[in-house]
């Protein structure tokens, strides 16, 4: 156990440029896809709380879409998109879709309707109702819906190698078809370590969030 | 005088599907009155209130603000210029206090410096302090939260409040206070109020007349004594037994506050010639800080109209405009006086009311 340890150490030392190199391409994927999660998940989600008709088509969309199997959506995405990032950074935003979108509506929805009439009340049109009252009340839950997109991501981002679409899975795999067990290794600890950390600093975030909109309700 | 008329709703009805939620409705709200609707709930009172900024729209009959039909209005533009009131809950959790206040200004474009003194200026006419202007809402308690929605409303200085049970979600001892405010600074403001509210008591303290609602329907109009007065067994059942003394109880003085009573700075002599003291027997001394030193009878007087300081009587003990007319009444029964003066907080005199008011109270024709 401790030799596997120190092997995976060794690895992580001296090919420390290799490993920066995977963990950059590996954040700049998930970075990417979530950013395009949020432009398209957020507005989607805002649009159907607003509409009823097209909530459950939307929503049982991203929801089918979130149960295929990773290695089956790469099935259909190579032929269409070919091997490369691209194709990872579709895969990853499909993914993240189902929490920010869900989120994004019941967030919108879930606003006190009295809020919405004092507001609406006091003069404020559509799009004032939607900036200053409905967004920010619902900042929390939406926020609560990237967190989660971007820490799966940023686990499901190890498959991105199947694709060609780099990341630290590719050290994982290497380490596997090798046989090379401290290079495995130090693929897998490395993507448990950030995951973790990832994952305790936008709670951080969320915690702070969610604190300072304790003060709704 | 004719006096103006700020809202007016003519045969105004609200269907829901086949239901007359509100039932040809007519009533018009003078300038600068307090206006209640009143009635048990799911009556349509609040549904009245929220057909005149139009949250609800109306389906048929017209209602009209400041003259002009509401629907010839855009409907933002409209309720920017009528301040609203809910129960505390519709201050917004995610802005501070002074955001809260200012929404309606931020609205309107208005600059960051003029929304803070808008907001600054606010907070205290609602009697808060200026610290509590940089607070959320959760860190007030639910009646300075509640003086907060009334300081908003007033934001856009709207001729216009309509206040939808303003004063429901707050405990007893609160509401009285705020009830108390709310009359005292309707006496400095002067806007046309429509009020909603359920408690009968509230709607003889604040109202200068009352409408009771049943089902849609506008069943009786008029001032508190009016309604007391009524014949309509509804309203008799509704208002209660013994309303006449629950009126008594709770119309504060200030109602019948007789303000232009004659007054004299001390070191001035009285100008027999006006014509205003033929009606009185006493004068007032009104000293620099505008406190009353007390009252000379005018048989004292010399003839040219000067007085020495220890004719001056002493006031009689003095009594808050908040007071009800009940309380007063018994005060004068005890004291053994026909009047008695009435004083602010500050201390300043405001005029005195007298027993042939509160009497008048139960005269029939007279107001």
């Amino acid at each position: 156990m401790i030799e596997l340890i120190s092997s995976a150490w060794e690895y992580f030392i001296n090919r420390q440029d290799l490993m920066f190199e995977v963990l950059r391409e590996h954040v700049l994927l998930v970075l990417w896809s979530t950013f395009f999660t949020i432009i398209i998940g957020v507005p989607l989600g805002i649009a159907i709380s607003k509409t009823e008709k097209l909530r459950d088509i939307v929503l049982g969309s991203v929801s089918i879409l979130y149960t295929i199997p990773i290695l089956a959506l790469f099935g259909f995405l190579i032929p269409m998109m070919g091997i490369g990032s691209t194709s990872a950074l579709i895969a990853l935003v499909i993914y993240g879709l189902l929490p920010v979108v869900r989120n994004s509506c019941v967030g919108i929805t879930q606003v006190h309707p009295q809020l919405k009439e004092s507001a609406r009340g006091m003069g404020a049109n559509n799009m004032q109702l939607l900036f200053k009252v409905e967004i920010p009340l619902a900042f929390p839950v939406i926020f609560a819906g990237i967190r989660t997109a971007l820490v799966m991501n940023f686990s499901l981002a190890t498959y991105a190698v199947f694709i060609g679409g780099g990341g630290m899975g590719r050290i994982i795999m290497q380490g596997i078809r090798t046989f090379n067990t401290g290079m495995m290794l130090a693929g897998i600890l490395m993507v448990v370590i950030t995951t973790v950390f990832l994952e305790r600093l936008v709670g951080v975030v969320d915690n702070r969030i969610q604190k300072h909109y304790s003060l709704s309700d | 005088m004719t006096r103006e008329v700020s809202v007016e709703l003519q045969n105004v009805t609200k269907m829901y599907g086949q239901d007359k939620v509100v039932n040809e409705v007519s009533f018009t709200v003078e300038k600068g009155e307090v206006f209640v609707l009143i009635g048990p709930s799911g009556c349509g009172k609040t549904t009245t209130l929220k057909m005149i900024n139009q949250l609800i729209p109306h389906t048929s009959g017209n209602i009209l603000v400041n003259g002009t039909d509401v629907t010839e209005l855009d409907v933002v533009e409209l309720r920017r210029s009528i301040g609203y009131v809910i129960q505390y809950i519709g201050l917004l959790p995610h802005l501070t206090i002074q955001e809260n206040i200012a929404f309606v200004l931020k609205l309107t474009k208005y600059t960051k410096k003029a929304q803070k003194e808008r907001a600054e200026e606010l907070i205290e006419t609602v009697g808060l302090e200026l610290s509590h202007l940089n607070r959320y809402p959760r860190e007030l308690s639910g009646g300075q939260q509640q003086r907060v929605g009334v300081a908003r409303a007033l934001a856009a200085n709207p001729d216009i409040l309509l206040m939808d049970e303003p004063f429901g979600a707050v405990d007893p001892l609160t509401r009285e206070q705020l009830q108390n405010e709310l009359i005292r600074l309707q006496e400095s403001i002067h806007k046309t109020i429509v009020f909603v509210t359920h408690d009968i008591q509230e709607a003889f303290k604040v109202g200068n007349r009352i409408g009771i609602i049943r089902e849609g329907i506008l069943e009786c109009l008029g001032t508190p004594m009016e309604i007391v007065k009524s014949e309509d067994d509804f309203v008799k059942s509704f208002i209660g037994q013994g309303a006449l003394f629950e009126v008594f109880d709770t119309i504060p003085v200030s109602r019948i506050l007789e303000k232009d009573v004659p007054l004299v700075r001390d070191n001035e002599k009285v100008d027999l010639a006006d014509e205003k003291l033929k009606d009185w027997e006493n004068v007032f001394v009104i000293g620099s800080d505008g406190n009353c030193r007390g009252y000379i009878c005018l048989s004292d007087l010399e003839k040219d109209g000067t007085y020495t300081l220890d004719q001056v009587q002493p006031l009689p003990k003095t009594i808050s405009p908040d007071i009800s007319i009940k309380l007063a009444v018994e005060e004068m029964l005890w004291g053994g006086r026909t009047w008695l003066p009435v004083v602010d907080d500050h201390s300043s005199f405001k005029g005195i009311v007298q027993f042939r008011a509160c009497a008048g109270l139960l005269d029939m024709e007279g107001r």
